[in-house]
């Protein structure tokens, strides 16, 4: 399984972002939230300073580009636990 | 008579602050890890609601009934001072809250759109890049993880 992280900012705060926290998967830039928006998973002004942002949303998907798990929070402090992912991941042959 | 009236303690404020304090605490629990992430924030909201019940009560008793409890300066500075982790804790969950909808999002069973986007260094990458292999020697990853998120700040 390979995790990719999605998100409006520009691949430098990306990039330091990485470097900071010792991530080594890819992060991707979509400062336009076009993917986010053909995703319908955007948050309009959900930035501190109001820009468009992305609502937390993961999506376990495979091979043949179909979902098999995915995780909406309904708070943004409650994020997705990795068992419950991890138990998803091991579905998948 | 009025002497044999015996003053009691007000232990409500007190109550209501180590409640106000709780509600606050409990967000603790995110950073530990610990299970059932999703009733943390019900719990603090519910101890946060019946701190306020209690600093109500505290205030009550020593402005209405002062002859029984006396206390008010006290009072009047715990209930300020415990009114600001609960207000902290109703506001937070209020604002963390509010999320739009993931209805229209790709469900369990339905396909995914494609995408390509610039990595870190720049350089574009799809969705049909993340499901082959990165090298000629490794296999295809089983499966991609998207993980969108609400940014970096």
């Amino acid at each position: 399984m390979r995790p990719v992280a999605i998100s409006v900012d520009s691949p430098e705060i990306s990039r330091n972002l990485a470097i900071k926290s010792g991530f080594t998967f890819p992060i991707l830039s979509d400062p336009g939230a076009v993917v986010i928006r053909r995703y319908h998973i955007l948050h309009p002004a959900g930035a501190p300073d109001e820009h468009d942002i992305a609502r937390p949303a993961e999506f376990l998907v495979d091979s043949s580009k179909t979902v098999r798990w995915a995780n909406f929070t309904e708070d943004i402090r409650v994020r997705a636990r990795a068992d419950d992912l991890l138990h998803a991941a091991r579905q998948l042959r | 008579m009025r002497d044999s009236i015996k003053v009691r303690r007000n232990a409500a404020p007190w109550w209501g602050l180590l409640l106000a304090l709780s509600a606050m605490g409990c967000n603790a629990g995110f950073f530990l890890g610990v299970p059932f992430q999703g009733a943390i924030p019900w719990l603090s909201l519910l101890l946060a609601a019946v701190a306020l019940i209690f600093l109500v009560l505290g205030v009550w008793r020593a402005y209405a009934v002062p002859q029984v409890y006396g206390g008010k300066a006290l009072t009047a500075v715990l209930t300020v001072i415990a009114l600001m982790p609960a207000g902290l804790s109703l506001v937070g969950f209020a604002t963390t809250r509010k999320l739009p909808s993931a209805s229209a999002a790709p469900q369990v069973g339905q396909t995914v759109p494609d995408f390509t986007l610039p990595d870190t260094s720049g350089k574009p990458v799809s969705l049909d890049q993340l499901l082959t292999p990165t090298s000629p020697a490794s296999r295809a990853p089983r499966a991609v993880l998207l993980i969108f998120y609400r940014g970096y700040w």
